[in-house]
């Protein structure tokens, strides 16, 4: 692990995202699943439950990637890297919207984008030759 | 080359390409298709040189990267000489010297590993421990989104971006606000009064 920055990368994001995931429960009471309007995690980043349970998810894929191997844990770190990215521009466009079932707001869009960025950036530039070789 | 180094250098050519073809929005045609072009293969290049190990067409991307240094600085002599506010105004200083940082970073780690390679001395891409890679493409991310962000900012596209959830029709954009102090007395020559 402490050789390969795709493994340690997705090792801690993936702890955290479950932390953030299962710490959302606390902003959340009386929140609908799809809510558009949620909770306000460390009174910044708005959340709702089905934003938790997708944090969870996602953090575990990363969590269980990063501990595996470097082949897991680069393939794992694109992908959620260009799905954040993705998620970055729709929340642009979501935010305000009826279809905001993620309760996405600026601060949370600005987090999606920089997660994307390192997650990019380590997935695709980093264990180039390790991803060759049986990792 | 290190692949620290390789990561800065490709995250200053996104930052100059985003610089680039926000910088399209307001210029004239003539201008506007060159950065277009040149903001768009410079994020290219960028993206690119993520996935390498080697950093792709090192030495085209030298001359790109200092070309339009020198475009701003001829075009910049010519809206002073010529006094051409219009032009003035398309050249601000904030877009485009932080464009030129950016350029010049690439430049000289281009140049820099370019003669390092011709004397023969170790060129091979270095594998830093796991941690310190991850802390130096953090540091590289920061440093380039904290000085993109206010050169974006500061465009035509910038200038009329409006507030997250603010969309309504009393917006004033902060070039045309009273109170504006935007330094567009930048380029024109001062009255020559006395005597």
């Amino acid at each position: 692990m402490k050789k390969s920055p795709n493994r340690l990368l997705g090792t801690v994001f993936g702890a955290v995202y479950i932390l953030v995931g299962l710490l959302g429960f606390t902003v959340t009471n009386g929140v609908g699943f799809f809510a558009t309007e949620g909770g306000l995690l460390l009174g910044l980043f708005e959340v709702n439950i089905f934003h938790n349970v997708a944090h969870i998810l996602i953090g575990a894929a990363l969590l269980i990637a990063g501990l595996s191997n470097v082949k897991a844990a680069r393939t794992v770190n694109s992908t959620v890297g260009f799905a954040y990215l993705a998620l970055g521009f729709a929340g642009l466009l979501l935010v305000g919207s009826a279809l905001n079932i993620l309760a996405l707001n600026a601060a949370d869009n600005v987090l999606h984008f920089a997660s994307a960025v390192v997650l990019l950036a380590v997935g695709l530039g980093a264990d180039k030759r390790a991803a060759h070789a049986t990792a | 080359m290190p692949a620290i180094t390789r990561t800065w250098i490709a995250f200053a050519a996104v930052g100059t390409g985003l610089i680039h073809v926000a910088l399209v929005i307001g210029s004239p045609l003539a201008l506007g298709i060159p950065l277009a072009i040149l903001g768009v293969t410079e994020f290219a290049w960028g993206i690119v040189a993520f996935t390498r190990d080697k950093l792709p067409f090192a030495r085209a991307a030298m001359v790109t990267a200092v070309s339009p240094l020198i475009a701003w600085g001829l075009l910049v002599t010519a809206a002073i000489t010529l006094q051409t506010p219009t032009l003035a105004a398309v050249l601000d200083v904030v877009p485009w010297g932080i464009a030129a940082i950016f350029q010049l970073f690439v430049a000289g780690m281009l140049s820099l590993h370019a003669r390092r390679e011709r004397e023969g001395k170790r060129t091979s891409a270095a594998t830093p421990g796991a941690a310190r890679y991850l802390v130096a493409l953090m540091l590289g991310a920061l440093a380039v989104s904290a000085l993109t962000t206010p050169a974006l900012a500061a465009t035509e596209a910038g200038i009329y971006a409006q507030p997250h959830g603010e969309h309504d029709d009393s917006f004033t954009p902060q070039r045309d606000a009273p109170t504006s102090e935007t330094g567009e007395d930048l380029f024109t020559v001062p009255l020559h009064e006395g005597h």
